[in-house]
């Protein structure tokens, strides 16, 4: 539970004749974290991949570009299982049928929407014309007339030029659209005044007829090459329909296929012989070494590594957690993966996290909600991240309704009592947060105490495995001293300062201070005179959980303001207000919800991530990774 | 009775506590914020911890909170 699990290094070699079934055993039992082979050396070398690792990606890239084309993610579910053996006969012919048939449509959709795209340009050219109505061959071929289609800010004048000409003219966008006729002979003069006006001519399709009716033929058609897209993409969801479960099963088989091709690669070979560095779970030892021995007739041997004291830093961690704490774990891992000899904080987290959340939270109405989104999700999304993250918040949800029965709160209204919504059922002394600011202020600070002075403790721990008693003692019992010390004295000499009474010197006060100076001695010792420096922090992370406190007053009066405003603005008016004070109601308090669940949840983590781990934990451990693979979509015979 | 001019300061500094910490805060967000997300451009793993770094600021409209709390719920009642 504190710890990863025990893990025992391995060595497996064998025959090079026999790899192949070794790699498929192992494969399967999806326990053995290997360790690259890096050292080459005369006699041993990097392992050459199998042959059929390159045809089996090429087949891997096809696939996976016919899966994009079809929109498959790889992620999606699917209701049966492919028997692997039936994908490696039928694959080949399938996968190339199939490739046919997606690049017949996507073929066709990339022509019409070429043809599209054609249409749309000319469109674009015509359509400043269309209020013109001169057929588009009589704007060119002129022997002695220059014409000037084209846009301009302004109106043209060229009376002064010339009386001869005919103007076209129309608003167009921010400036004119023109056509211009003149006699060729007043060309170049035109043009420059024409280009005064940020003249830009207008390219002219070679097309026949009225500007107007050209358009409204590529309407038409336009719409026809729509449908016809539209019906490809139609046939493209069918394909997609009738081929998913094929395409991921492939792809998982072909996945698995290429990493134990590949595998060889991380092995150490010699002309007929293979040898494999790892570690493995030491609950799965005896499981592989039977299947081991049993695929490859005893040809193969899984030993344990003795040789050598293994250097901790490189065991890889597999973090060991019960049921109901292991969606912690991706908070955990959020932060860092624990180091082999290290405690892994999960266990701790898993009231923690959810107490800090609620508290913070701490509102009947908000905690259903945060719990009926965490079921959804969690019944949604069955696996990952995603359901690890739910469960959390359906933890932190109950802890919210808890403490929202505390605060006597419900959706910042008080719920019973005789300001509540109902008398009947006040049989509990409750502490609305409101009214109780300084007793709950206490209350954090106390919180914050116990978690650092177990944060201290699991310190004290860890530095006691890694590097001794005297370290430990040094590094951070004298901290734990100074803390507990500190407080003492703070509490003890802090209510006459504020009444302004004298300080008795009491035996309390005297033990907090012997407390706090062999703390203070033991931090000199151990980090030399720069951890004076350090000393303000301790006061700053157990101020710092105040805002379990002040994140719950502002989220109540969020809901205290939402329930006011809508009361004031709408509810009281009656009639059809009710309705909009209803819409507000809602509103409101769905995003303080949205506020409440991002806040509360990044500040419970901070809590434990800047305050708490900082105490014990480094992390920076290997990840165990084995080698095998989750089937989802396949399974072995 | 309650003096209103000493209440109105009491809800003014109040207002101050928070809103100049709400600023500080913002400042330091900024910074912060912009680096982290320069490194998980690099390192998508980042996200965690840099979501971590760049709340720690927030420590100072937190205790911006507690003071006008306190002036609100402890100080101005007990005028």
């Amino acid at each position: 539970m504190l710890e990863p699990k025990a893990m025992t290094k391995i060595v497996i070699a064998g025959s090079k004749e026999y790899m192949g079934t070794a790699i498929d055993a192992m494969h399967t039992r999806d326990a053995v974290h290997i360790v690259d082979f890096v050292d080459e050396s005369e006699d041993f070398k990097i392992g050459t991949p199998y042959e059929s690792a390159t045809k089996l990606s090429e087949r891997a890239i096809s696939l996976r570009s016919v899966a994009s084309y079809l929109g498959i993610k790889g992620k999606e579910d699917i209701s049966n299982k492919y028997p692997a053996g039936a994908i490696k006969e039928t694959m080949d012919d399938k996968t190339e049928s199939l490739n046919f048939e997606v690049t017949q449509v996507t073929d066709k959709i990339s022509e019409i929407d070429s043809r599209i795209k054609d249409i749309n340009d000319k469109k674009r050219l015509l359509d400043p014309l269309k209020s013109f109505d001169l057929p588009l061959d009589l704007y060119r071929d002129y022997q002695s007339l220059a014409v000037f289609v084209g846009t301009l800010k302004g109106s043209p004048a060229i009376n002064d030029i010339t009386d001869d000409y005919e103007l076209e003219t129309t608003l167009y966008g921010r400036g004119n659209v023109i056509a211009l006729f003149v006699p060729r002979q007043f060309e170049g003069d035109v043009l420059k005044r024409l280009q005064d006006q940020n003249y830009s001519a207008l390219p002219l399709p070679e097309m026949e007829g009225i500007p107007k009716d050209i358009l409204a033929d590529l309407d038409a058609r336009l719409a026809d090459l729509e449908s016809e897209k539209a019906k490809g993409k139609e046939d493209l969801k069918g394909l997609r329909d009738e081929y998913i479960d094929y395409v991921l099963a492939t792809n998982e088989y072909l996945s698995i296929e290429t990493q134990k091709a590949e595998a060889p690669l991380r092995f150490a070979t010699t002309k007929n012989a293979f040898v494999i560095e790892g570690w493995i779970p030491t609950e799965d030892l005896e499981n592989v070494q039977d299947d081991v021995d049993r695929a490859s007739d005893g040809h193969v041997v899984v030993a344990v590594d003795v040789s050598e004291a293994a250097d901790v830093e490189k065991v890889p961690v597999a973090l060991d957690n019960a049921y109901l704490s292991r969606p912690l774990e991706v908070l955990v891992k959020a932060f860092s993966i624990p180091k082999y000899n290290e405690i892994d904080p999960t266990a701790f987290m898993v009231f923690m996290y959810p107490f800090l959340f609620g508290l913070m939270l701490g509102d009947i109405g908000y905690g259903v909600i945060v719990l009926a989104i965490a079921v959804l999700i969690s019944r949604r999304v069955k696996s990952g991240g995603m359901h690890d993250l739910a469960i959390i918040a359906l933890y932190g949800g109950i802890f919210s309704i808890i403490f929202g029965f505390l605060f006597n709160e419900f959706f910042g209204v008080e719920l019973f009592g005789h300001r509540g919504l109902t008398e009947f059922i006040y049989v509990y002394p409750t502490l609305p947060r409101l009214d109780n600011v300084l007793t709950l202020l206490i209350a954090t600070f106390v919180i914050g105490l116990l978690m650092l002075s177990l944060g201290y403790v699991l310190g004290f721990i860890n530095e006691y495995r890694q590097h001794g008693l005297k370290h430990a003692v040094l590094a951070k019992m004298s901290w734990l001293c100074l803390l507990w010390g500190g407080v003492l004295v703070i509490a003890l000499i802090l209510p006459p300062l504020t009444t302004g009474s004298a300080i008795q010197l009491s035996t309390g006060l005297i033990a907090g201070l012997v407390v706090a100076v062999v703390g203070f001695v033991l931090l000199i010792m151990g980090e030399g005179v720069i951890g004076i420096a350090e000393l303000p922090t301790l006061l700053s992370n157990v101020l710092s959980y105040s805002r379990l406190l002040s994140i719950g007053i502002s989220s109540t009066g969020i809901a205290l303001a939402v329930n006011r405003l809508s009361d004031a603005l709408f509810f009281s008016k009656g009639g059809v207000f009710v309705i909009l004070g209803v819409g507000l109601l809602i509103a409101g308090h769905a995003i303080n919800t949205a506020l409440g669940i991002l806040d509360c949840g990044l500040q419970a983590l901070r809590l434990h991530y800047v305050e708490f781990f900082t105490k014990f934990y480094r992390g920076g451990g290997v990840k165990y990774k084995p080698f095998g693979f989750e089937r989802k979509y396949t399974e072995e015979q | 009775m309650v003096d209103p001019i000493g209440a109105g300061m009491i809800g003014l500094a109040a207002a101050i506590a928070v809103g100049a910490t709400g600023i500080a805060a913002a400042l330091g967000e900024q910074v912060i914020g912009s680096a982290a997300i320069g490194v998980m451009a690099e390192d998508e793993g980042f996200f965690g911890r840099g979501l971590v770094m760049t709340v720690i600021p927030e420590s100072i409209v937190i205790f911006g909170l507690v003071v006008a709390l306190i002036l609100l719920f402890v100080t101005l009642p007990s005028l």
